[in-house]
């Protein structure tokens, strides 16, 4: 495995968790895979179709996301919705994700000195 | 229907037959939702259509790999949950059960007066084919338990580890032990019912149905000599498994080793150790082959216990270091 291999594989690692972050919080308002697949990506929180599609259904599958099929445009789309739990679980994520990015600018800073 | 959308309805035909029924319809319907976007979305950049189609396809990859990973159906044989359950059961059972089928093979096709070639042949064979069936059996039941969901919060039929199954490290050999008696107990015992069992003739050979393979003679001394000589075996491997090898008792492997093979080769070399009525019944001397034979068979037997006293003292060896090692 050369460096540019694990430099992704520990990139993928690290973004995994904040895909289900993003789709949360993204998902407030209700949307479709394409959509919210080049909505994360124009902002800057890179993921795969590969990865984003079977994620809503799992996510889906938790609970955690609703879903309505869409049919007022010729070809049917399946919008997903954050639900109650997956706000929660938003919440939580938020939270660890601030405490992580505190934790590690203390660890640069403390680094430095 | 033109040959573009037959492409899609293909992949999702293929994805769609290898999830069960109930999902079938959603993820169909997904599936074309995601294709027809992402090929729209190619067509926004410039490509044919029947290219974009392609390409979308060809990222979407496998549609049985896709399918799988939608509903979240393992793509492993046996997955992480239970290989190191699978790999020790495998390997205790072949440990177990092929030396036990080799040699009863073996035992079968000897006295039922096969050539050594083919007995050979038989032993090898019928150890390749008992053991494709062991890893065969084996593997199947832990493919199935692999797909059969395990209960909300359960790992399945494995058990929950615990640091109190943490092996011992001062007393490493006494797993090995452990084998090395259960293999000696296992395989005395069959040799004394062996033994016993042969005077009353061996139902599993024709020629000798009804008749001892062994000189009913001996029964007087050199028989129960022998069953006496198990006992003391036995009782020797169980010494073994409780204290680890030390000089001593490799020096009594070698007595005992000595009580077989001296009495038994010269039994049989002076022609007092086989039935004479069952020798004539097998067809002894075969051809030949008898003249073959006896030389393999002193020299196997001679090498065989030979080792098994050099191994007692290079265990011994080994046991010692490792005492003065800690």
């Amino acid at each position: 495995m050369n460096l540019d291999e694990t430099t992704a594989g520990h990139l993928q690692e690290l973004r995994r968790g904040t895909v289900v972050l993003a789709c949360l919080v993204r998902l407030r308002t209700p949307d479709y895979g394409y959509a919210l697949l080049e909505s994360l990506n124009s902002l800057g929180i890179l993921v795969d179709a590969n990865t984003l599609y079977p994620l809503l259904r799992r996510l889906e599958k938790q609970g955690l996301l609703t879903s309505e099929w869409n049919t007022d445009e010729a070809r049917p789309r399946k919008f997903y919705r954050t639900s109650p739990t997956g706000e929660l679980l938003a919440d939580t994520l938020m939270t660890d994700w601030r405490r992580i990015d505190d934790a590690l600018a203390g660890l640069t800073d403390g680094d430095e000195s | 229907m033109n040959a573009t959308t037959s492409l899609t309805d293909r992949y999702v035909w293929a994805a769609g037959r290898s999830v069960p029924e109930a999902q079938r319809d959603e993820l169909e319907r997904e599936l074309r939702e995601r294709i027809g976007d992402a090929t729209d979305a190619l067509v926004d950049e410039g490509q044919a259509p029947a290219d974009a189609e392609h390409a979308a396809l060809t990222a979407l990859g496998d549609p049985a790999a896709l399918a799988a990973d939608y509903i979240g159906r393992p793509l492993q044989l046996i997955g992480p949950r239970y290989f190191l359950v699978w790999w020790r059961l495998l390997k205790f059972l072949l440990a177990l059960v092929l030396p036990i089928a080799v040699a009863g093979i073996t035992l079968g096709q000897l006295l039922s007066g096969v050539e050594v070639g083919e007995v050979i042949g038989s032993a090898v064979s019928g150890a390749l084919s008992v053991g494709v069936h062991l890893c065969f059996w084996t593997t199947l039941v832990f493919a199935i338990l692999e797909r059969v969901p395990a209960a909300p919060g359960q790992r399945g039929i494995d058990l929950e580890w615990k640091p109190e199954m943490l092996p011992q490290i001062a007393d490493d050999g006494r797993t090995n032990r452990l084998v090395d008696l259960v293999s000696s107990l296992v395989l005395l015992g069959i040799f004394g019912v062996l033994l016993v069992v042969q005077q009353f003739g061996l139902p599993w050979v024709d020629a000798l149905s009804s008749m001892p393979l062994l000189d009913p003679a001996l029964w007087s001394f050199w028989l129960p000599y022998f069953l006496v000589l198990i006992v003391l075996e036995a009782a020797f491997a169980i010494a073994v498994y409780v204290r680890g090898w030390t000089w001593g008792l490799a020096g009594i492997n070698l007595v005992l080793g000595a009580a077989w093979v001296v009495p038994g080769l010269w039994l049989w070399a002076t022609g007092q150790l086989f039935n004479p009525a069952a020798l004539e019944a097998i067809g002894w001397p075969w051809g030949e082959a008898g003249a073959v034979i006896a030389p393999i068979v002193v020299v196997v037997v001679i090498a065989a216990a030979a080792w098994d006293v050099v191994d007692g003292f290079i265990k011994a060896g080994r046991s010692q270091q490792r005492i003065t090692a800690v």
